[in-house]
């Protein structure tokens, strides 16, 4: 492989197009603030939004009729996975809890804890 | 059955063959290239968040973690780090060595820390005052109580510093003893193509939320990377560069996996940020509500730090530079920090530059 200080012409590229990448982005950044872009993506948007719902019904539709699931209803299992894991998390917070009570109810030896007693170093004048 | 034995025979050979053709080309990489020697084969092996945490408190899609102190003596205030709700909190714990939080723990700080889960279709109503009041204050009376201490320093994180803010300007008696921000808005003007697209009559925002519910990541990855759209290829052209050091390969992977790593936007916050925030420029007007209070940053009295990239494209500097005028703070102090967004909590400047200086403006006030 090439050394850094070997005359790789496309290693040359790459890096001039790295140090202009900034200016080309924002090129492209003044283009999409355009009224225009912003019409034409605000359309799209709209267009999108409006044949995901009428695709999403018939092809759930068609899915059915195969037997197989829709992704709909593969985002509704992940949502109840997901749920099940913050049922999880509340669990845990529970038993932390617990077991901080059972500790400060027993004679076991209490968790060391750090102490609360650090100062900021002094700035030398 | 001969036949057969000679199609086994030639299979196993085959596959020895092939065996022998992948380890060829395994070795002669990674005697050439030599960062991916160490690439990993699966996300998991990347290792990110690796500090060891315990989750105290849950509820809605706030996850607070409490970390491990890593020292027997720590400085009497706690830190509460508060992450966008639409950043993973892994950013701020990337490695060993790479992390924040680490680095915290070591200097002697206890650490807390708000890592927002991703929102579901029933937290679609989940607001700025659910995110900023509710939960941001569930979560500081939470590491009261589990600090045993009665304050707490902030430390809040891109839209996490925002909500940090709102929620300091609403309750000025709360905790909060000292409040840190990075790279935070508060000027939607600031924010100018979301800004553009936003005042465009084509750009139904109440349409996209109440189709949607929750908005996907797919669309705040792709509003994100239009705001500088070569960005990702140079990062694609530098890594190819650099390809044979093995801890710039690692930690590029890091970071490119927290970057696309978002997580969705609740609709209802959705509509406030993009609407009202940036839109309507509410909270530079003092008009943006929270719970019915005013919005008015010159409430803020605590002492108040603001960490900004010069390089920010996400928050560029446009949309943040009216914030320390804005904080009614007399202790307060900008750094301005050469780098990024991502970089200014984790890259190199931030290791050897910022945290330095952040850990000591903490420090002097945290006894």
């Amino acid at each position: 492989m090439a050394g850094k200080d070997d005359l790789d012409p496309m290693r040359m590229m790459r890096e001039w197009f790295v140090k202009s990448e900034q200016m080309y982005s924002e090129a492209m950044t003044e283009v999409m603030g355009d009224e225009r872009f912003s019409k034409t993506t605000g359309r799209y948007m709209q267009e999108t939004l409006h044949m995901q719902k009428m695709f999403g019904e018939a092809m759930g539709q068609y899915l059915a009729n195969l037997n197989l699931p829709s992704r709909a209803e593969v985002v509704e299992i992940k949502e109840r996975v997901t749920s099940i894991e913050a049922t999880l998390d509340s669990i845990l917070v529970e038993m932390r809890a617990l077991r901080a009570q059972s500790a400060s109810g027993t004679s076991a030896a209490p968790k060391k804890n750090p102490v609360r007693t650090k100062k900021a170093p002094v700035k030398d004048a | 059955m001969s036949a057969n034995a000679e199609h086994v025979e030639g299979d196993i050979s085959q596959k020895a063959i092939d065996a022998r053709v992948t380890e060829v080309i395994k070795k002669a990489i990674q005697r050439n290239i030599p960062g991916l020697a160490s690439l990993p084969e699966t996300e998991a092996q990347l290792e990110v968040g690796t500090s060891d945490k315990e989750l105290i408190y849950s509820q809605d899609t706030a996850r607070l973690y409490h970390y491990t102190p890593l020292v027997d003596e720590i400085y009497r205030v706690p830190i509460l780090l508060v992450m966008s709700p639409l950043a993973r909190g892994y950013i701020m714990d990337l490695a060993k060595g790479q992390s924040l939080v680490e680095y915290f723990l070591k200097a002697g700080h206890d650490v807390y820390m708000i890592d927002w889960a991703a929102p579901q279709k029933k937290h679609k109503d989940l607001s700025l005052s659910s995110y900023a009041c509710d939960m941001l204050g569930d979560c500081i009376d939470k590491v009261v109580a589990d600090s045993g201490e009665p304050d707490v320093s902030l430390v809040g994180y891109c839209m996490g510093g925002l909500l940090s803010v709102c929620y300091q300007a609403t309750h000025p008696d709360s905790p909060v003893k000292n409040l840190a921000c990075f790279t935070t808005p508060v000027n939607g003007d600031g924010m100018v193509l979301y800004k553009k697209w936003l005042t465009s009559k084509s750009f139904d925002m109440d349409r996209l939320v109440d189709e949607l519910g929750v908005i996907p990541t797919e669309i705040i990855n792709m509003s994100m990377q239009a705001l500088r759209p070569l960005h990702k290829n140079a990062n694609q052209l530098k890594l190819l560069n650099n390809v044979d050091n093995d801890e710039f390969v690692k930690a590029h992977l890091r970071f490119e996996r927290w970057a696309v790593d978002q997580l969705p936007f609740p609709g209802a916050l959705a509509k406030e940020f993009m609407i009202d925030f940036v839109r309507d420029n509410k909270l530079i007007k003092k008009e943006l509500e929270l719970n019915g209070t005013i919005v008015d940053l010159s409430n803020i009295t605590v002492p108040f730090l603001h960490v900004a990239a010069s390089f920010d494209h996400i928050v560029p500097e446009a949309s943040s530079k009216d914030l320390i005028g804005m904080v009614g703070s007399e202790d307060k102090k900008e750094i301005i920090v050469r780098g990024g967004h991502v970089s200014l909590v984790a890259g190199g400047n931030a290791i050897y530059r910022l945290w330095p200086q952040l850990d000591q403006w903490i420090s002097e006030r945290a006894d």
